[in-house]
C-alpha cells in the first residue's frame, strides 16, 4: 500500500507543473518587482541603474498617490460600512420567507457573475448625462440632471455604488449560507422564552454568524485593496484623477509613461499596503470573533 | 403582526431585485430601439419597433463574434489545464505519503491565496515577453491557469483528503500505481469538485478584464470584456448598437449561471469560506 503511493517520480511529475507556474507567476513577480523597484529602468532599453530608495521615496511623497490611496480607503469604507450592513439585513431577511427565497437567492447573485468590464459600460450607460437612466428618473421626478462620471464630486461615489451593486450578492449568498445552518431548535427555544424577532437576531443569529461576517468583511477589504478594472472601464482615473485607485496609479505609470522602475516600487507598494491591511484586520478584529460550534 | 413583517420583507426584497433586474431591463430594451433619440425620449418604455438589426451590426461590424468566441477559447482551455494541474497537485499532496514536503508544499499553495496579483501585472508582463507569448493566446491562458491553481487546489484537496483509505488499499492490491489511483479512483471520486473547479475558473477567466487589456495588443486576439470596452468606445455615440454588444456579453454567462447556479453558488461559499 505504502508502496505504490510512494513512488517519488510520479509525485514529482504531479508536482512540478502546478508548483512552477505558482513559482513563475507569484513568487518570481513579487522578488522582480522589489529588485526593479530600486531601479531607473524604463522598461524597454538596456540600461538599468540602481537609483537606491529613491523610487518608493518619490511615490510616498507624492500628493497623487496619496490621493489615489485614499480612494482605495473610500472603497474599503463604503464596502464596510455599507454594503456589509445591506447585506447583512437583505440575508436576514431572505432566511426569514419562504415563500420566493429560491428566486431571491439566485436573482441577487447575478451580478456577481457578470464581468466588471461589462457591469462598469451598463452601469455607464446609466450614469450617462443624456440618454441614462437615472438622470431621466431625476429629471422625471423634477430634478436637474447630473454629470454623474464627469464630474469629480460624483465620479467616485458613483462607481463605489456600482461596486456594490455587483458584488453585495456575493456577500448576501455567503451570509444567508451561514444563517441557514443555525439549527432551527436554537431560534424556537428562544421563541418559547418569549423572545421578539429582534432579540433573537441581535441574541442568536448575529453572534452565530459573526464568523463570516468577519470573513465577508476580509474578503471586501482585500477586493476594495485590487480595485481597478471597474474604474480603467467607467473613468480612467478621471475626471482630473479624481477616481484614481493605487493600481490604476500604478498602471499609468508603467504603462503609459514608461516608468518601469518606479511602477515596480508602485507596485511592492501596493503588496505591502493590502498585507499590512488585512494583517491588521485580522489580528484587531478577526481574532475576537471565534468560531463558535453548536 | 408575523404577517405584517413577512410582507415587509417581500416589500424590502422586491425592491432589492428590482434594483439588481432593471439595468437589464434597460439594456435589454435599448438594445432594440432605433437610436439614442428614442433611448432618451422613453428610457422605461418599450421599443417602438424591434430593430434586431443592432444585433446583427453588434456580432459582425464590431467584431463581437471573434472576441465571442476568442473568449470561450481561452476560458475552456485554461479551466482544463487548470482542473488537470490543481487534481494532481491536490492529489499528490493528500494521498501520496510524502507528508513533510507536502505540508510545506501545501503552504506555497495557501501564499498563492494571500499575494494580490493585479499588483504583480509589470513583473508578469515582462516575464510573458521574455518567454516569447506576450501578444499571444497563451499570454492570458498561462495566467489564468496559474492565477486559478491556489483556490482550485484548495478545494479539490479537501474533497481528495475526505476519500477513504480502503478504497485505495484495494486498488493496490488489485494492482493500480499511483497513476493509477489517481486517473482511474480519485478523479471520478471526486467528480463534483472538478465540476465546481472547472464552472468557478471558466467564468473567472471569461471575464476577466485587466490582464486581457494589457497583454494582447493584436486586435484580432481580444477577449469579449477588453472587445466591449473597445466598443464602447469607438461608438459612443450609438447607444443602441452597444446594448446589443452588452447583451452578447451577459447572454451567455446568464444562461450557464441559470443552469448551474447550485455548483456555482456552493462553490463559491466553499472556496470563500475556506480561503
Amino acid at each position: 500500500m505504502n508502496k505504490a503511493l510512494r513512488n517519488p517520480m510520479t509525485y514529482i511529475l504531479f508536482v512540478i507543473p502546478g508548483m512552477l507556474l505558482l513559482f513563475m507567476f507569484f513568487v518570481y513577480p513579487l522578488i522582480s518587482s522589489l529588485y526593479y523597484g530600486f531601479t531607473n529602468w524604463n522598461g524597454i532599453s538596456d540600461h538599468v541603474k540602481l537609483v537606491g530608495f529613491r523610487n518608493f521615496s518619490k511615490a510616498l511623497s507624492d500628493p497623487a498617490f496619496w490621493s489615489s490611496v485614499k480612494n482605495n480607503g473610500y472603497f474599503i469604507l463604503f464596502s464596510v460600512f455599507i454594503q456589509v450592513p445591506i447585506t447583512i439585513v437583505a440575508s436576514l431577511m431572505i432566511a426569514n420567507v419562504k415563500k420566493l427565497q429560491g428566486l431571491y437567492k439566485t436573482a441577487i447573485f447575478m451580478p456577481t457573475v457578470m464581468s466588471t468590464a461589462v457591469i462598469g459600460i451598463l452601469w455607464g450607460f446609466i450614469y450617462n448625462y443624456d440618454v441614462g437612466l437615472l438622470n431621466k428618473i431625476i429629471v422625471f421626478f423634477g430634478g436637474q440632471p447630473v454629470d454623474w462620471l464627469g464630474s469629480p464630486k460624483t465620479a467616485m461615489l458613483s462607481i463605489l455604488i456600482t461596486n456594490c451593486w455587483q458584488w453585495a450578492g456575493f456577500y448576501i449568498v455567503m451570509i444567508l449560507a451561514a444563517i441557514l445552518t443555525i439549527p432551527k431548535e436554537l431560534d424556537e427555544a428562544a421563541m418559547i422564552d418569549g423572545a421578539t424577532g429582534l432579540q433573537r437576531v441581535r441574541r442568536i443569529t448575529m453572534p452565530l454568524i459573526m464568523p463570516v461576517i468577519s470573513v465577508v468583511i476580509m474578503l471586501s477589504i482585500a477586493g476594495s485593496m485590487k480595485a481597478a478594472d471597474i474604474i480603467i472601464v467607467m473613468t480612467k482615473g478621471g475626471p482630473a484623477s479624481s477616481t484614481d485607485v493605487m493600481a490604476t496609479y500604478m498602471i499609468k505609470y508603467a504603462i503609459t509613461n514608461f516608468k518601469y522602475g518606479y511602477g515596480n516600487a508602485l507596485s511592492f507598494i501596493i503588496f505591502i499596503f493590502t498585507m499590512v491591511v488585512t494583517v491588521l484586520y485580522q489580528v484587531l478584529i478577526a481574532k475576537r470573533a471565534e468560531r463558535i460550534d453548536y | 403582526m408575523n404577517a405584517l413583517k413577512k410582507s415587509g420583507n417581500h416589500i424590502f426584497l422586491m425592491a432589492y431585485l428590482l434594483i439588481i433586474l432593471f439595468p437589464f431591463l434597460f439594456v435589454v430594451f435599448s438594445s432594440l430601439k432605433l437610436n439614442n433619440a428614442e433611448i432618451a425620449l422613453s428610457p422605461f418604455g418599450l421599443p417602438k419597433e424591434f430593430h434586431w438589426g443592432n444585433y446583427v451590426d453588434a456580432w459582425v461590424n464590431a467584431k463581437i463574434n471573434v472576441y465571442f468566441f476568442n473568449s470561450l477559447y481561452i476560458s475552456v482551455v485554461s479551466s482544463c489545464l487548470t482542473i488537470i494541474i490543481s487534481s494532481m497537485i491536490g492529489f499528490a499532496l493528500t494521498r501520496m505519503k510524502y507528508n513533510k514536503i507536502s505540508a510545506i508544499l501545501y503552504s506555497v499553495v495557501l501564499l498563492g491565496m494571500l499575494i494580490p496579483n493585479t499588483s504583480l501585472m509589470l513583473p508578469i508582463y515582462l516575464l510573458l515577453q521574455k518567454i516569447g507569448v506576450l501578444n499571444t493566446h497563451l499570454a492570458l491562458i498561462i495566467p489564468y491557469v496559474a492565477n486559478a491553481i491556489p483556490l482550485s487546489t484548495i478545494i479539490i484537496a479537501a474533497f481528495m483528503r475526505s476519500l477513504p483509505a480502503e478504497i485505495e488499499e484495494a486498488s493496490v492490491i488489485d494492482g493500480l500505481t499511483a497513476k493509477g489511483i489517481f486517473a482511474r479512483i480519485a478523479l471520478p471520486l471526486v467528480g463534483p469538485a472538478l465540476v465546481t473547479v472547472f464552472i468557478m475558473s471558466f467564468l473567472g477567466n471569461w471575464n476577466e478584464f485587466l490582464l486581457a487589456n494589457y497583454f494582447l495588443s493584436d486586435d484580432n486576439l481580444r477577449t469579449l470584456p477588453v472587445g466591449m470596452v473597445q466598443f464602447r468606445d469607438a461608438k459612443l455615440s450609438n447607444y443602441a448598437q452597444m446594448s446589443a454588444g452588452i447583451v452578447f456579453c451577459v447572454v451567455p454567462v446568464m444562461l450557464i449561471y441559470s443552469v448551474l447556479q447550485k455548483q456555482i453558488i456552493e462553490g463559491v461559499t466553499a472556496g470563500s469560506v475556506k480561503g
